[in-house]
């Protein structure tokens, strides 16, 4: 077996795991950094965000008011010392990022413009026109070429942490290509991987979501945290899921049911005020109650409403809002300067994720985890579009700096039993190869996984199926052992990976379902309809689920609270 | 089925660990209307190489004496020399039309100190001197001009 | 289900360690009037042929993986509606590239040529994050946006002429980068990378066929970079010997 050695080892090349990887690099320079992603870094799904990155910008603006806005917006459940250091941090982040040549848009002047965001009480969101993901994961990609020290490992998929010693001290890696298991040692561990929007049908993340480091850290007994809190983001294209940017309520688009009515204005959602520029969780409801009430309009894929920038003009949308307009005309036949673009709620972001402190650090030394895949927690029970971005830099660049170290400090000490592990995952892998034997579809679990998951915990949630959902989920672990795989060939083997990602999934969208079920009150994005209030008195805290032979194990973590005592949630 | 290019073409300096089929473009790639287009720019070369051969061939009759001139003048007049002149005045306009198209967006935004003007601007420049170059010559040919 | 409208594709297929070259497997199923070619693939791969190997991930049109031949174009998959197609579907590996298996191509090479034009911002000295972000005017900023907006789907290589016959083109993607950071007000490495733009396979290689434009689908119109930075190159190596370079080399 291969096998490669670095001081530390990232998993994952979207905007979390690139910037830890440059900090990594700056902090230390001597330090020998990998890079493991299962795709080109510039494939990661960071590319996909569109909207903005939140930092205090503006003069009529203020760490506090940015701190206020998210712990408010988490519906209490942030833990409010992470909420202060990303706030603090964020538009230092953002302003390397700037230097680092992403292309912001700007204001007459040339400085940085900001714009309007659900939730947020000031103009905060930096953008870059409507493709903001995709400008800052290519400076990042880009910038990181600078570094010889970051060495990629591209298309290489992390299959087990390596653990001794009660230490981790690398990763076994499949080289899709090669079709071959390698080591990839180093003294400290970075999970960067995302989220896991492929849990569920419908969902704006792309295919590679998968989980892939929430379902390694679960496997390596790290507790998976708030794993109930998944956000439907209010506006995507029916059917297909993609994303149709905040911004464009942000720049003052008008959300509309089928009589044409401005329904978070004219009837009381809870978003007060703030209209269309309520937060996520918010809005996703009142859209959901639209269609339940008979507002919607009818399509192939199930009853919409409509998101109208007719009103802003051409112009505009041109300027601020092009990839919406492109997307519209070319996932759903219209073109938003003349029509109303077609819109549901679809799952978009896991607020939820491997359990780390303020450092990403995790119960297990040596790893760490940051971006989607972590939960710092800084996000609670509702994130607040636009400071998902501003995290991946934040919490990245921590996790890296931390990362180096603590590697600094630690030994690898013998590599011998880790290369025994990696062995005994090569062997594995090596047996789901072409596996005739087994009697399950990767498709048809899939299928079966994703249907369960939109039923059971979806916007609105009930008792009853969200137990369901645990209950298929525990089946669905044991069938995803048992599956047939038609592709025995060793070079970029896809099938392979689907079966690997399919096991990863059905892991974290168990330990969705099993808090879900067990969060018996109304916060955030949990809505669910047995108990429809918010209950501090049991529930202001955090869950915690963790893997073990018998089933998920569900625990409690305390919430940190600083000086925002929680209140009513009210806009 | 496809035929091969440069065996060579994006290859990465250092050989990948697997073997890979050489790369190719698809058998009738000249049958996509683009690339069509881009391989009639090319032939019109060929009418142009032509054109320079005859020219060779009037300065050689000039050198052999006025029987020879004669002939030429006689051939030009030929309804296979106006079908091949009538075809270069084509290729001419259309790798005119093709370049003119082309040239302004190959202009930095800026040249030095100094921005180029704006493509239409420059479009029209380059007709106005096209124009004007024709106009020019017609005057010559045509004994109004010395 | 009679009204099922069904379509044959037909899909290039390579396994190193069984096919010599690439060969071709046919496959009919039932489409969907608004589904794009890459829906069609991955139908086969899901309930057909679990062996077929592709790559997508966003798809819509942003990650830049799921670039193929479809009828011999170069083709996003997963913006490409089916219905602009008849009975018959042709889907291979981007041209002009070593295929590794399937309809996956080996983006090595152009990873060299990537890196090789120094895509990053480049300054004498590095601006402190107190100092804030640097001013920017909105015509500063359009000077060079277009030509950011590259997702590396390497569309603009599987169509380039020159990529076919000069493998040491540095080509349209890469160029195009370069370019990008030359006419960003905040970056001062055009030098350097105008030195890259004037050596092996350089932008002069370009014979301007515009071909890499036609196929973009993001519209940033490589050709009009490789161009603008032909005379930008030229222009630095004059003044070159007008004002030697700080520092020397």
């Amino acid at each position: 077996m291969e096998v490669f050695r670095h001081d530390i080892v990232i998993v994952g090349g979207g905007g979390a795991g690139l910037r830890a990887a440059i900090a990594a690099v700056e902090a230390d320079p001597k330090a020998s950094v990998a890079l493991v992603s299962k795709v080109y870094p510039m494939r990661s799904h960071t590319v996909s965000a569109e909207g903005g990155a939140a930092g205090v910008a503006a003069p009529d603006d203020s760490l506090e008011m940015h701190f206020k806005d998210t712990v408010k917006g988490s519906d209490f459940l942030a833990d409010q010392d992470c909420v202060d250091y990303f706030v603090e941090q964020a538009p230092k982040e953002l302003t390397l990022l700037e230097h680092w040549g992403c292309p912001w848009s700007r204001d007459e002047e040339g400085r940085v413009a900001v714009r309007a965001f659900g939730g947020m009480t000031a103009k905060r969101t930096w953008f870059a026109a409507d493709k903001v993901g995709f400008h800052m994961l290519h400076t990042l990609f880009q910038t990181s070429m600078r570094y010889d020290r970051i060495v990629r490992y591209d298309e290489q998929f992390v299959t087990k942490l390596l653990v001794d010693g009660g230490v981790v001290k690398g990763v076994a890696a499949l080289d899709v290509r090669e079709g071959t298991m390698r080591a990839i040692l180093g003294r400290a561990v970075i999970l960067a991987t995302g989220g896991a929007g492929k849990c569920f049908p419908f969902t704006t993340n792309g295919t590679i979501k998968t989980g892939d480091g929430m379902a390694l850290a679960y496997r390596a007994g790290i507790a998976l945290k708030d794993m109930e809190f998944v956000q439907y983001h209010p506006t995507g294209l029916p059917g297909t899921g993609i994303l149709i940017t905040e911004a464009s309520r942000g720049e003052g688009g008008h959300v509309i049911n089928a009589q044409g009515e401005r329904f978070l204005v004219t009837r009381d959602y809870g978003v007060g005020q703030k209209a269309e520029l309520g937060p996520r969780d918010m809005i996703s409801r009142a859209i959901m109650q639209e269609i339940a009430a008979g507002r919607g309009i009818k399509g192939p894929y199930g009853d919409y409403v409509h998101l109208d920038l007719r009103h802003l003009g051409e112009a505009k949308i041109m300027e601020r809002l092009p990839f919406v307009r492109t997307l519209s005309k070319t996932y759903a036949g219209v073109d938003p300067v003349s029509e109303p673009i077609p819109i549901r709620p679809v799952v978009h972001y896991m607020m939820g994720g491997i359990d780390t402190n303020i450092d990403g650090a995790t119960a297990l030394p040596g790893l760490y985890a940051a971006g989607e895949t972590a939960c710092v927690s800084m996000n609670g029970a509702n994130r607040l579009g636009s400071n998902s971005l501003t995290e991946c830099l934040v919490f990245g660049a921590r996790a890296g700096i931390r990362a180096i170290e603590f590697a600094r400090g630690a030994s690898v000490g013998s590599e011998a039993p880790l290369l025994a592990q990696a062995q005994e995952e090569a062997t594995r892998i090596e047996d789901l190869r072409g596996r005739r034997k087994g009697g399950e579809k990767i498709a048809q679990i899939r299928r079966e996984m994703q249907k369960t998951m939109e039923e059971g915990c979806g916007v609105y949630r009930e008792q009853a199926s969200m137990h369901e959902s645990v209950r298929v989920m525990a089946q669905l672990r044991g069938r995803v052992s048992d599956l047939q795989l038609e592709d025995a060939s060793k070079v970029f083997n896809t099938e392979i990976l689907t079966a690997l990602e399919l096991a990863n999934m059905v892991d974290v969208a168990e330990a969705i379902a099993v808090a879900a079920a067990a969060r018996r009150e109304s916060r955030g994005a949990h809505a669910c309809s047995d108990y429809k209030a918010r209950n501090d008195q049991e529930f202001l805290h955090h869950s915690l689920v963790t893997f073990t032979p018998g089933g998920p194990h569900l625990d409690r973590k305390p919430v940190t609270i600083t000086r925002f005592q929680p209140e009513e949630r009210k806009y | 089925m496809s035929r091969p290019v440069n065996p060579r073409a994006m290859a990465p300096a250092r050989a990948g660990r697997t073997r890979t089929a050489a790369p190719s473009v698809p058998d009738r790639f000249w049958s996509a209307p683009r690339m069509r287009r881009y391989l009639l720019f090319d032939a019109t070369g060929i009418t142009y190489l032509l054109v320079g051969l005859s020219i060779l061939r009037v300065v050689w009759a000039l050198g052999s004496g006025p029987e020879a001139w004669q002939t030429v003048l006689r051939q030009f007049r030929s309804p296979a020399y106006l079908a091949f002149h009538a075809l270069v005045l084509l290729s001419v306009v259309y790798v005119g039309v093709r370049f003119f198209g082309l040239f302004p967006k190959a202009q930095p935004p800026k040249i030095g100190p100094a921005s180029p003007p704006p493509g239409p601007v420059l479009t029209a420049m380059l007709y106005a001197a096209w124009a004007g170059a024709t106009l020019v010559l017609v005057l010559v040919l045509g004994g109004v001009l010395p | 289900m009679s009204d099922v409208q069904k379509k044959k594709f037909v899909v290039t297929r390579f396994d190193p360690d069984k096919d010599e070259v690439p060969k071709t497997q046919e496959y009919t199923i039932p489409v969907r009037p608004d589904w794009k070619v890459l829906d069609a693939l991955n139908y086969i791969k899901d309930e057909v042929d679990g062996t077929i190997s592709h790559r997508w991930s966003c798809r819509m049109a942003v990650c830049g993986s799921c670039g193929m031949l479809v009828n011999g174009e170069p083709k996003l998959t997963c913006s490409t509606p089916l219905d602009e197609y008849g009975d018959e579907v042709h889907v291979a590996p981007l041209s002009n590239f070593p295929v590794i298996r399937d309809l996956v191509v080996d983006l090595e090479g152009f990873l060299d040529k990537f890196k090789s034009v120094k895509p990053w911002i480049v300054r004498a000295k590095e601006k402190a994050v107190e100092e804030g972000p640097c001013r920017q005017t909105p015509e500063e900023l359009h000077a060079f946006k277009q030509f950011s907006m590259c997702i590396n789907c390497m569309l603009c290589y599987a169509a380039c002429p020159v990529v076919a016959n000069v493998p040491e083109f540095l080509g349209p993607a890469a160029i195009a980068l370069g370019h990008r950071y030359n006419l960003d007000s905040r970056d001062e490495g055009a030098a350097e990378r105008n030195e890259v733009f004037r050596g092996e396979g350089t932008v002069y290689e370009c014979s301007y066929a515009n071909e890499c434009s036609e196929v973009c689908p993001k519209n940033v119109d490589p050709a009009a970079a490789i161009n603008q930075a032909k005379l930008l190159a030229v222009l630095d190596w004059m003044k070159s010997f007008v004002t030697p370079r700080r520092g020397g080399e």
